[in-house]
């Protein structure tokens, strides 16, 4: 009994440290001007977990860098885009994975957050690996209500749960 | 009128860029949470007999959320006589109710009032409670941006009480108005973003109306302005306003506006 324990808190664990957030690839929707973008900019900066932003003003784009070993909550980036007065087009997680599998509906657990596999191809990641953020207030509108229509294979995407985010690999 | 409409399609087919920060009306976005502006508004109008009337209106703007904005204004002018007299303030507040984004677009649509206090004497048909009358004016906003064109409209509804505690609004005009504004708006420089240093340069064009209820007296008036943008917080701005037409009595409708304003970013946690 006490072997299975210590097996199960050492397979918790080594679930934990399997996937880290390094990066993060955003895409603001909703202003074109450098004032809005240096609005956005600014919020994104006071994210505990960000160490350094990098923004592209002709696509209203942010590149985010994670400080290492930090917990990423990627709610934090959707309501700093929010607080700025614009939402968030698109967002492209880069994960550092090791050994984890991938399957559809398949689920990892990251500093209190589940990641759920979506219209991904099974198999194992290793290294880094960009993923497409599926959720509501991660994606336009549009593509969120078509997505939900669609995704009835998926039974808790449509929960809209905060401490649960749908990926794509791309 | 033609150079009117010469101007307006100038604006509209000219292939460069554009804002939505207009200088005589405010569009239905909101300034970001948390932070902090201060604006100063000065009008330079120019009186029929010729004397020029300087009103100065410190602004201070606070970003609640993003849903909530809200001013503080003080009016002050030279226009009574002896000099500078601070005349009366405002609170103003903003709620942004609808809000749909896109790459490089949205629409917005938000609900806002004001209320005034101003003890100067009431001089003209004209309706203004942002540095003439005390009372309300309460009001909708709806702006489209599409990449770099800002389109936006405000239909509001202004009342007019007594200026306390000198002077009863006269029973023989309207005390309450219908306002209704267009802006249209471009951002003309940089044409390519590099970094947020470089200053922007932003031309609008606005139009102004208001219609009095009582007697449907009405007037409209032009705006054109240009805006420059520095290090992507400061913002500095010359207008001109041009009576169009009036039917009403207005002592001094055609001036100057230079604004200056500067933002504060996370200035509350």
């Amino acid at each position: 009994m006490k072997k299975i324990l210590i097996l199960t808190v050492v397979l918790f664990i080594s679930v934990l440290v399997n996937a880290q957030i390094t990066k993060a690839e955003l895409t603001a929707t909703g202003l074109t001007c450098s004032m809005c973008s240096k609005a956005t900019y600014k919020q994104l900066v006071t994210i505990a977990s960000v160490e350094k932003v990098e923004p592209d003003l002709n696509n209203t784009a942010f590149l985010l860098y994670f400080k290492n070993g930090s917990a990423v909550n990627l709610e934090d980036v959707k309501k700093k885009v929010e607080d700025a007065g614009f939402s968030v087009g698109e967002l492209v997680v880069v994960f550092n994975f090791k050994n984890q599998q991938a399957a559809n509906n398949g689920t990892f657990t990251l500093d209190n957050n589940t990641y759920t596999f979506m219209d991904t191809k099974a198999g194992t990641l290793n290294g880094e690996v960009k993923v497409k953020i599926l959720d509501k207030g991660f994606i336009v509108d549009k593509e969120f209500k078509q997505l939900s229509k669609n995704s009835k294979q998926y039974p808790t995407y449509a929960s809209n749960n905060k401490n649960s985010f749908h990926i794509k690999v791309l | 009128m033609n150079k009117l409409l010469l101007l307006a399609s100038l604006f509209i087919y000219s292939n460069t860029f554009s804002q939505e920060l207009f200088v005589f009306t405010e569009p239905a976005s909101n300034m970001p949470a948390k932070s902090l502006g201060f604006r100063d508004m000065n009008g330079f109008m120019f009186e029929k007999d010729g004397k020029l009337n300087y009103h100065n209106m410190p602004e201070i703007m606070w970003g609640i959320n993003k849903k909530w904005m809200v001013h503080a204004q003080g009016f002050v002018s030279n226009r009574q006589d002896g000099g500078f007299e601070t005349e009366g303030g405002s609170l103003y507040a903003k709620y942004r109710f609808f809000s749909e984004d896109a790459k490089q677009s949205h629409f917005r649509m938000a609900i806002f009032a004001r209320v005034s206090k101003n003890r100067a004497d009431i001089h003209q048909d004209e309706i203004e409670t942002m540095g003439h009358n005390s009372g309300y004016e309460a009001g909708f906003i709806a702006t489209k941006l599409l990449h770099k064109v800002a389109i936006s409209s405000t239909l509001s509804y202004e009342r007019a009480h007594d200026n306390k505690p000198g002077y009863i609004f006269p029973a023989t005009q309207s005390n309450s108005a219908m306002n209704y504004t267009f802006s249209l708006g471009k951002l003309m420089l940089p044409k390519v973003y590099t970094s947020y240093n470089q200053t922007n340069v932003n031309l609008m064009f606005e139009l102004i109306g208001q219609r009095l209820n009582g007697n449907q007296k009405s007037f409209l008036d032009m705006g054109p302005s240009i805006q420059f943008i520095v290090n992507s917080q400061a913002r500095f701005d010359i207008g001109y306003r041009q009576q169009l037409y009036s039917t009403m009595e207005r002592t001094a409708p055609n001036g100057f506006i230079l604004k200056f304003e500067y933002l504060f970013f996370n200035m509350f946690k």
